[in-house]
């Protein structure tokens, strides 16, 4: 091929090629490039390639693709847009470094609008992909935080941590409906400020600031006014639910015991636990009283279900065995009894009860479990075990086992009983028999909790935050005429054994 | 003498400059977190949204170094991760050689820095393009260089190679900071060093630096781009021999 050949193919070549000087000045370009450019060759020569790209091309020759070529000698396929006289051009870029004679750079850019805007829109795919995993992740999150917090303080709390979660986010303020927003209502660069709008009412501004760092990407604003809107949802709801639980909860509070029998040689304790708030008030209760001057009773007893309703049924219930035990009667034989009021007042179905009465003349513990857990027996020397005697089923289920029994135990100086509800030995994470241990284990080692209190121990080491919980804690002292020996009760009858 | 890479690639922009101080230098070379062969790691997305990040890993290897004070040469953005670090423990430092330095990128009333956010943005564009031509770039196509024998088979092709999503957080850093207010916390004696013609970081703001920068000298040098450590080598050698010469 003769040169002039050369230069002639070189010169209409169907891609645009140029020669550079070594400082990246054109030397000479083809009549593709000149086409492309929208200019003519005068226009062109002596200056540098990169003030004919767009400024993003500039810089990344300036940093990416001259140090390259300086080191490697070549780049390849590299997407940059040529400036022309209307839309700039997107095209692959190839260059070497030419030495020799004439050092400099020789350059081709082929036009791949058809391939780049393939790629392009792969990558922009890809990105939006990206951003949306992020974003619809981002909010999944704080959708799940939402809906397991309970209480309108969960769910602030849980709105303010989703929010952070963002690493753009330094932090996150809920500012109540009316007050002032620190550092004025108008946003700053680093402050975004979403409104938190319920149903018929606002639930405050949730001012957010960044840390307004040069490398983190910009906040996703829809993302944040989704968050905002579950937030405002879950706040209706965690409103409306308190309502109603405040009055089940006041009811309560008003029926158990306030004051309990106090006598030199026994001391009885109890509490009642309700669940975390935002949850619906359980029917667990307690009761201690006089039978007489030397026999006292101590109940503990859990309503089925939750709410208002088993709130007055446990009222009803507790009323009712206060009021039907008489000295003289038994456990045994008051649980019968309550089990007709059940039956004939249609209150308190299937709702479970335990029973004692404590004749301190004797020492003598005499218990009924109307299905419900055993009492627990811890004696001075940290021994426990649990009273298995007794056992019938629930209140006012029928049953063709016979009479309810009663079972007794003969109490020593320094012994202690527990009267205690489910909720106090049942988690998900655990069987029943390993709560039941565990109970025993803390009650027989005497453990206390800072107080000295056995109770407040129990409670926040073994109380299942999700159910409401009772425990009563019968402290038998004992007197002299009390240890003197006096014949125990005689086994009790010959019965079937209800199981729990 | 610690040589600190700027924006774009790792140490092997100092190929060139390097070994014209190994006889009077104790040399070190390094690459930043996130760039060339540096532990993956080593990158983290909090600690690197800002050049004080980086400005903590330099006090870092420094102290871990103990070399006592150091001769500092910043390309490009390490200027001003040298200049953060040099505020913030002077006694690591001797000198500052700052080349091609900026304080900020983006124009702002009363100052120019070069760049609109825009154009920030485009940049950002193009770098996200090259992820996909990155790989043909990258694969190893090293032609033989007979003139330049050193490069022969020390070049793997790692330079350059970035993870693309690092490369973006690091532009982000880069473009988008602003440490004007930084330079009066500077008492470290140093050079500027600017080319004669950088679009990245043009002659008025290599000489708003030195007007900022307490006991700071000023030199141009003919070259023509923004990496004359590898465009101008000889150069920017003699400017440092000159600045460093006792």
């Amino acid at each position: 091929m003769s040169p002039a050949r050369r230069a002639r193919s070189w010169g209409s070549a169907p891609v645009a090629l140029a020669r550079l000087d070594p400082d990246g000045r054109v030397l000479d370009a083809n009549e593709t490039f000149l086409s492309w450019a929208g200019t003519a060759a005068e226009r062109v020569a002596g200056r540098r390639l990169g003030d004919l790209l767009t400024v993003g091309g500039r810089i990344y020759w300036e940093t990416h693709i001259g140090p390259m070529l300086a080191l490697q000698g070549r780049v390849d396929e590299v997407a940059v847009e040529l400036r022309t006289g209307a839309d700039p051009l997107p095209v692959l870029l190839s260059a070497a470094r030419r030495t020799g004679e004439d050092p400099g750079l020789d350059v081709a850019m082929f036009a791949s609008r058809g391939r780049i805007r393939f790629e392009r829109d792969l990558l922009a795919a890809r990105t939006a992909a990206e951003r949306s995993a992020e974003r619809l992740r981002w909010v999944q999150e704080a959708t799940a935080a939402l809906a397991r917090a309970a209480g309108v303080g969960g769910v602030t709390d849980a709105l303010v941590q989703a929010v952070c979660a963002n690493p753009a986010v330094a932090s996150v303020e809920l500012v109540a409906p009316g007050a002032a927003v620190p550092g004025g209502t108008a946003p700053g660069d680093d402050r975004t400020v979403v409104p938190v709008v319920g149903e018929s009412r606002s639930h405050g501004l949730l001012v957010v600031t960044s840390h307004g760092r040069p490398g983190d990407e910009p906040l996703d604003l829809d993302a944040l006014v989704t968050i905002a809107r579950q937030g405002a949802i879950a706040f209706d709801r965690a409103a409306l639910h308190e309502q109603s639980v405040s009055v089940a909860h006041e009811l309560q509070h008003a029926m158990l015991t306030q004051r309990l029998p106090r006598r030199p040689d026994l001391e009885v304790a109890a509490e009642y636990r309700p669940a975390v708030s935002g949850l619906e008030v359980g029917g667990d209760w307690y009761d201690a009283f006089a039978l007489d001057d030397a026999t006292v009773a101590v109940a503990v007893g859990d309503v089925v279900g939750h709410g208002l309703h088993a709130a007055t049924a446990m009222g009803q219930l507790r009323t009712a065995t206060q009021a039907l035990a008489r000295p003289g009667l038994g456990p045994a034989t008051l649980l019968s009894l309550v089990d007709d009021f059940v039956v004939r007042r249609d209150v308190g179905f299937a709702a479970t009860l335990v029973y004692a009465e404590l004749d301190t003349r004797t020492a003598t513990l005499t218990y009924a479990c109307a299905g419900h857990l055993p009492p627990l027996r811890v004696r001075a020397d940290g021994g426990a075990e649990y009273l298995w005697s007794g056992r019938s089923g629930p209140l006012g289920v029928p049953s063709v086992r016979g009479p309810r029994t009663q079972g007794t135990v003969r109490l020593d100086p320094g012994d202690l009983v527990l009267l205690y509800t489910d909720g106090v030995v049942e988690r998900r994470d655990r069987s029943l028999l390993e709560g039941l241990d565990r109970l025993a284990q803390v009650a027989g080692r005497g453990e206390r909790d800072r107080e000295g209190d056995l109770i407040e121990h129990v409670f926040d080491v073994e109380a299942n935050q999700r159910d409401d919980a009772c425990v009563l804690h019968l402290a038998w002292h004992g007197t002299a005429a009390a240890r003197t020996e006096a014949p125990l009760r005689t086994p009790p009858p010959a019965g079937v054994e209800w199981s729990a | 003498m610690v040589l600190a890479h700027g924006f774009g690639c790792d140490q092997s922009m100092w190929r060139l400059v390097a070994p014209a101080f190994e006889a009077t230098h104790q040399v070190v070379l390094f690459d930043h977190a996130g760039a060339g062969g540096a532990d993956p790691a080593a990158y983290d997305d909090e600690r690197h949204s800002t050049l004080d990040g980086y400005a903590d890993d330099v006090v870092g290897l420094l102290d871990e170094l103990s070399l006592g004070p150091v001769v500092f040469v910043g390309h490009s953005v390490s200027a001003t991760i040298a200049l953060l670090a040099a505020a913030r423990r002077p006694d690591l430092f001797d000198r500052l050689v700052l080349v091609g330095p900026s304080p900020r990128y983006v124009d702002d009333d009363g100052y120019r820095g070069g760049f609109s956010v825009e154009e920030i943005e485009e940049l950002l564009a193009t770098m996200d393009g090259n992820y996909l031509g990155w790989s043909a770039t990258v694969a190893p196509m090293i032609m033989g260089t007979p003139d330049r024998p050193e490069l022969g088979d020390e070049l793997t092709a790692s330079f350059c190679r970035t993870d693309p999503r690092v490369a973006r957080r690091f532009a982000r850093t880069t473009f988008l900071s602003d440490n004007r207010a930084d330079l009066a916390a500077v008492r470290t004696p140093s050079l500027v060093v600017q080319c004669r013609e950088d679009v990245i970081a043009p002659v008025e703001v290599g000489r708003y630096v030195h007007e900022h920068l307490a006991g700071s000298r000023f030199a141009v040098i003919d070259a023509v781009g923004h990496c004359p450590n590898l465009s101008a080598p000889d150069a920017l050698v003699a400017a440092m021999r000159e600045y460093l010469a006792p």
